[in-house]
């Protein structure tokens, strides 16, 4: 409990810090109300921009002192209102609630790929550790680390979808079948380096649980070499890549951010790549916390459930 | 058919009488020099780009519309007749110095700053550690596009924004180094001999803590090419400027240029996954050997 409760308070504290730094930025690197309003707050003139202008100051109390602003602006935050679009004039939360849906989609379908591969390939891997198979795989999956997303995003999507046209070039989302047809490409490429970082910790946690004397008494009792690996080995090995299930997590955000643009597919990635390109400030700041705020809370869920799988966590807090 | 040997193949922990161990040079093996030398052949080209025979990169026409390599034109023509090859060598000036300049940052602060944490400890370091997890809690690419969207898209101000993003993971890799070299006998050794704070930071822990981190500088060298190729291809990067992410985006973005053409696409992709995976193959080798030699110790 007491465990728990410092990571919860651990957590408050990031969750804080991290706003606070990126309001300090808005506010303090140039000048504020051009960085929440582009181009409109000191070009343009007549008295439809000085509205414009006059709502920017009171949406986000420019007359107030700093940590005035800020306690405003997290309260509103806090209650779901996160400021509208100056560019076009929708409020941010509806667009959020429009595009994260589709996002996260995206990432629980690039996860469920990336365990559905990794896991039979480690076992395939780890129960013939160090013969040939074993070696190439290594080489393989090394080299699917080295691949920067946006690089395999190209070619998968010329090899897949242009040279063989297996799946569709534009996002189809007609049905539930044509949607997950295609957002299979994207999934898959997010799903890439995924898969070779659970292959490689998973199959170096198998090996050493391998040499495990219970591992030798299943197989002493005759039981099949799949069962063994299935039933006994992979469960105690899976603690590893339970760690860095919330570290990937970041590393999925960035990449939505680069399979939505490239993809089209219509998520919050999309859509923040689009805001920084018009200058969209106010839009940029919510997804930032938004999606900062979920990535410290997965982090979170994923060190209590591996506290509660692993009660020696606690002690070495 | 499960014989034990199928699970026991591994011999890493067998101990074996060897008579000397093999140069640094040899263990580091063929791979690693393979992969040095390709690094070194594209950091030579970059360097070397306004005095090659090559092809202004700006200059139209040079080759038909997406003309695929032919000798003299060895990776073809992009949509707009430029040379593939002459692009691919300035793309990589960008790419290259703005990495360069992130990890330059990002050690002198993270390390600096770790090193200091991990040797005074106290408040400073509980305050610096925080300062760590806070960083690390924003997932990288929106922390990166934060900085650049609110400074400016220029090539100091994307490596600084990489910069910043190595801060926290080298700070914490010199706070770790730190803490367990100030703890050894030779430090203590130091102390009790008389040495100041400064002397025993710079002549005994940093020549310790340097080199684990000179392979995180190269696997770190990789990542902050890919990150600036990453914010290249949003159109997010360096705003005038040609790197591998924007021609890669160039070329890959229309499904027409990809039927017509691949190439424009394919020959930077593969010239900048081939130094990635040499950066990030080079820093693994250093490490494994650096850490071998640890244990013999």
């Amino acid at each position: 409990m007491k465990f728990v409760a410092g990571r919860l308070v651990q957590m408050v504290l990031v969750v804080l810090s991290v706003t606070l730094l990126a309001f300090a930025a808005l506010n303090f690197l140039g000048d504020p109300l051009f960085n929440i309003l582009g181009p409109i707050a000191d070009e343009a003139s007549g008295p439809e921009f000085d509205e414009v202008r006059a709502q920017a100051r009171a949406d986000f109390n420019l007359d107030e002192p700093f940590l005035v602003r800020y306690g405003l602006w997290l309260g509103d935050m806090a209650q779901g209102d996160f400021g509208r679009s100056f560019a076009n004039g929708t409020t941010v939360s509806s667009e959020i609630s429009r595009q994260l849906p589709v996002t996260i989609q995206l990432m629980i379908y690039a996860q469920l790929l990336s365990v559905l591969i990794s896991v039979p390939w480690a076992l395939w891997s780890a129960s013939r550790a160090n013969r040939f198979v074993d070696k190439a795989s290594t080489v393989v999956s090394f080299g699917m680390l080295g691949i920067p997303v946006f690089a395999l995003a190209v070619v998968v999507f010329w090899l897949f979808a242009v040279r063989f046209d297996i799946f569709p070039t534009r996002f189809d989302d007609e049905t539930i079948r044509t949607r997950l047809v295609s957002m299979f490409l994207p999934a898959m490429v997010l799903a890439v380096p995924l898969i070779a970082t659970y292959q490689r910790l998973l199959r170096t946690d198998l090996i050493s649980t391998l040499q495990e004397d219970f591992i030798s008494v299943a197989r002493a009792k005759g039981l099949p070499r799949w069962r063994v690996l299935v039933r006994h080995a992979l469960r105690p090995s899976l603690f590893s890549m339970l760690t860095v299930f919330g570290i990937q997590t970041g590393a999925l955000i960035g990449g939505s951010l680069i399979v939505e643009s490239y993809f089209a597919v219509p998520g919050i990635g999309a859509g923040v790549v689009e805001a920084i390109i018009r200058d969209d400030f106010p839009v940029v700041l919510a997804v930032v916390v938004v999606v900062t705020v979920i990535f410290v809370i997965v982090n979170f869920l994923v060190d209590l459930l591996y506290s509660f799988l692993d009660p020696r966590v606690q002690f070495d807090g | 058919m499960a014989d034990a040997s199928t699970i026991d193949g591994s011999t890493a922990f067998e101990v074996i009488d060897e008579p000397a161990p093999p140069s640094v040079a040899r263990q580091l093996g063929l791979g690693f020099w393979l992969s040095s030398a390709f690094v070194v052949l594209v950091v030579a080209l970059a360097l070397l780009a306004p005095i090659l025979p090559i092809a202004d990169p700006d200059q139209t026409a040079i080759g038909g519309r997406l003309e695929g390599p032919r000798p003299g034109l060895w990776f073809g023509a992009d949509s707009t007749g430029r040379d593939v090859l002459s692009l691919t060598i300035w793309g990589s000036r960008i790419s290259l110095l703005v990495g360069f300049i992130a990890i330059v940052i990002g050690f002198s602060i993270g390390g600096t700053v770790g090193i200091a944490a991990g040797y005074f400890r106290g408040l400073f370091d509980k305050v610096v550690s925080f300062i760590f997890v806070t960083l690390l809690s924003f997932p990288a690419l929106i922390l990166a596009i934060l900085i650049t969207t609110l400074l400016g898209r220029t090539v100091l101000w994307v490596s600084v924004s990489l910069g910043v993003l190595a801060i926290a993971p080298v700070g914490r890799l010199a706070r770790a180094q730190t803490l367990v070299f100030a703890e050894r006998e030779f430090v203590t050794a130091a102390r009790i001999l008389g040495a100041s704070d400064r002397r025993i930071l710079v002549k005994e822990l940093l020549p310790n803590v340097v080199i684990p981190m000179s392979a995180l500088a190269l696997l770190g060298m990789g990542i902050a090419i890919v990150a600036e190729g990453t914010l290249a291809f949003l159109a997010i990067s360096v705003e005038d400027g040609f790197s591998w992410g924007r021609q890669i985006q160039d070329a890959g973005s229309s499904v027409r240029d990809l039927e017509e053409g691949p190439h424009a696409a394919l020959f930077p992709i593969g010239v900048l996954f081939l130094t990635v995976l040499s950066l990030n193959y080079a820093g693994d080798r250093i490490r494994d050997v650096f850490d071998a030699k640890e244990l013999q110790l």
